[in-house]
């Protein structure tokens, strides 16, 4: 079953079986947590306090950071580098030959690192511990338009579905005699070919998705009902509503701690 | 015709299909057969907007006037590639044949017997709590198959269902296909390459070449047709062997060309006695 909705891993833990909605009360607030909180340091308290311990609950922390150490060390390494030496003006710290490191670029990188790991992070745990399709499900329960959930579910994993035929058409073009080898002029030649069929078919296979969801009377008006029954713990819409709270008061610390 | 297309798909097109038969629709490619399948399902003209002129019933509904939505709970089409048809949403195959059932609304209880028939109908119940999309391709066509039953439709359009089958696949759908048609009476419209099984299975064949009707007959005069055969509608493999078997000229003129194993068996045999 991991291959449906790839990112979703079947453990079982507490947090695994929380209503979808809850956890995703829980990923915004680390969300907003991490993009409202100022300073540098803040951020990498949340993680450590309470992204991690929420990772940990649900058994996933070493699949989370082995995924998110992929997007966010290129991103930190590059930050770092630009920020660091080409902010302008500001405290220089150490001196590379005609460059140096500024302390306020630094900075800025330390901060905007701690944001993207946030980012990273808060979504990877949702998406780790959700059914996609237990979600659509309680957002169209919730009132919100199907073709919208729909969307929503499709595009987490839209992903997985992306490199499933990467890797079929790069196969299928290699057999053709695709150089994938070789210096990085022959490689970026080799990138339309990829490209293009990715793309091309891609968009034949949305026209027939459409055609066939609509087949199953997507369009059909009224409510829609549900087969399978999400069932949550008594004291969850208290714990979404405790968060949702939370996150309100997330953001006024935030703007007031801007304000000092 | 499609937008932005110089000639009409399909052209002086006049069909009467009755209830309760299977009709085999055959002809080369671009033939127009998929633009029939779409016209048929109410797909042309509300998802595809060119040109339609005159005017389409199913069962009844004027496919003009018919929203879409109405429509495709009476007749419901079935695409080549099983994997699109999937939704992608559901964790189990018993939860994805229920979608169309929950796109209408239907209370929980009915929906479980509902899809417990229908999975019973198509012979795919030990794939009821497998995930969808980790089947082979003759599974997950059948469970295409299935969550379209599912609605019951009085109508079933296949476009073309076991091209990306391999022979086991072919056969398994082919069979649930035919199954379903004892026990139902349900009228059954297949677009197909495979003139072995459409000579089998259909009451009917159509064959179709550049946007027109050839022909509308039984499987034998519209499969054994030379004219046919010449103007891009193929043949089963019995009738090769036996046209091959005329032009060595050992084959008697009056005999009719066979379109099955079973009638190219019997035919060859007589041959062999004499009679």
């Amino acid at each position: 079953m991991a291959e449906a909705f790839s990112l979703y891993t079947g453990q079982e833990s507490l947090i695994h079986t929380l209503h979808p909605l809850t956890k995703l009360t829980l990923a915004a607030f680390l969300l907003v947590g991490g993009l409202a909180l100022p300073g540098p340091w803040l951020t990498y308290i949340l993680f450590s306090a309470v992204l991690i311990p929420l990772a940990l609950l649900a058994r996933v922390l070493p699949r989370l950071l082995s995924l998110a150490w992929r997007v966010v060390l290129p991103f930190a390494i590059s930050v770092f580098l630009i920020q660091g030496f080409l902010w302008p003006g500001g405290t220089p710290l150490v001196a590379i030959g005609p460059l140096s490191l500024k302390r306020e670029g630094l900075l800025f990188a330390v901060t905007s690192v701690g944001r993207i790991l946030m980012v990273v992070t808060s979504f990877l745990w949702f998406a780790l511990t959700t059914r996609p399709d237990l979600l659509m499900t309680s957002l169209v329960q919730r009132g919100l338009p199907s073709n919208l959930a729909y969307i929503i579910v499709a595009t987490i994993q839209i992903i997985p579905r992306f490199q499933q035929r990467a890797a079929t058409i790069l196969d299928a073009q290699r057999a053709r005699g695709l150089e994938t080898g070789g210096n990085l002029r022959q490689r970026a030649r080799g990138v339309l070919p990829l490209v293009v069929p990715l793309i091309l078919s891609s968009l034949v296979d949305v026209e027939e998705r459409a055609l066939a969801v609509e087949a199953r009377a997507f369009s059909h008006p009224g409510k829609k009902t549900s087969f399978i029954e999400i069932a949550e713990y008594g004291w969850e819409p208290l714990l979404r509503w405790v968060v949702i709270i939370a996150i309100a008061a997330l953001l006024g610390l935030s703007i007031w701690l801007r304000t000092l | 015709m499609y937008p932005g297309a110089r000639l009409p798909a399909l052209r002086d097109i006049s069909l009467d299909i009755p209830e309760g038969q299977f009709y085999a629709v055959v002809g080369p490619n671009q033939a127009g057969k998929s633009t029939l399948a779409y016209a048929m399902t109410g797909y042309i003209p509300h998802f595809y907007r060119g040109r339609l002129e005159g005017s389409v019933t199913v069962a009844g509904m004027d496919t003009r006037a018919t929203p879409l939505h109405e429509l495709v709970l009476t007749a419901g089409l079935i695409f080549q590639n099983p994997f699109n048809q999937i939704s992608g949403t559901k964790f189990t195959v018993r939860e994805e044949i229920a979608f169309g059932l929950e796109n209408l609304g239907m209370p929980r209880g009915e929906m479980q017997t509902r899809v417990d028939e229908t999975m019973e109908l198509v012979g795919i119940n030990r794939l009821a709590d497998r995930s969808p999309l980790a089947l082979s391709g003759g599974e997950m066509q059948r469970v295409a198959i299935a969550s379209i039953l599912a609605m019951k439709p009085k109508v079933l359009v296949l476009d073309e269902p076991t091209s990306q089958l391999d022979p086991i696949g072919s056969r398994e759908v082919f069979s649930a296909v035919r199954s379903l048609m004892s026990a139902e009476k349900m009228t059954v419209v297949m677009i197909e390459h495979k003139l072995e099984w459409v000579a089998v299975f259909a009451d009917h064949v159509i064959a179709m070449v550049d946007g027109q009707i050839l022909a509308n007959g039984s499987p034998t005069d519209v499969l054994t047709a030379d004219a046919l055969q010449m103007a891009g509608v193929g043949q089963t493999r019995y009738t090769r062997a036996a046209r091959r078997a005329r032009d060595l000229g050992s084959w008697p003129d009056q005999h009719e060309l066979p379109v099955t194993l079973e009638e190219a068996e019997e035919a060859f045999r007589r041959l062999k006695t004499g009679g």
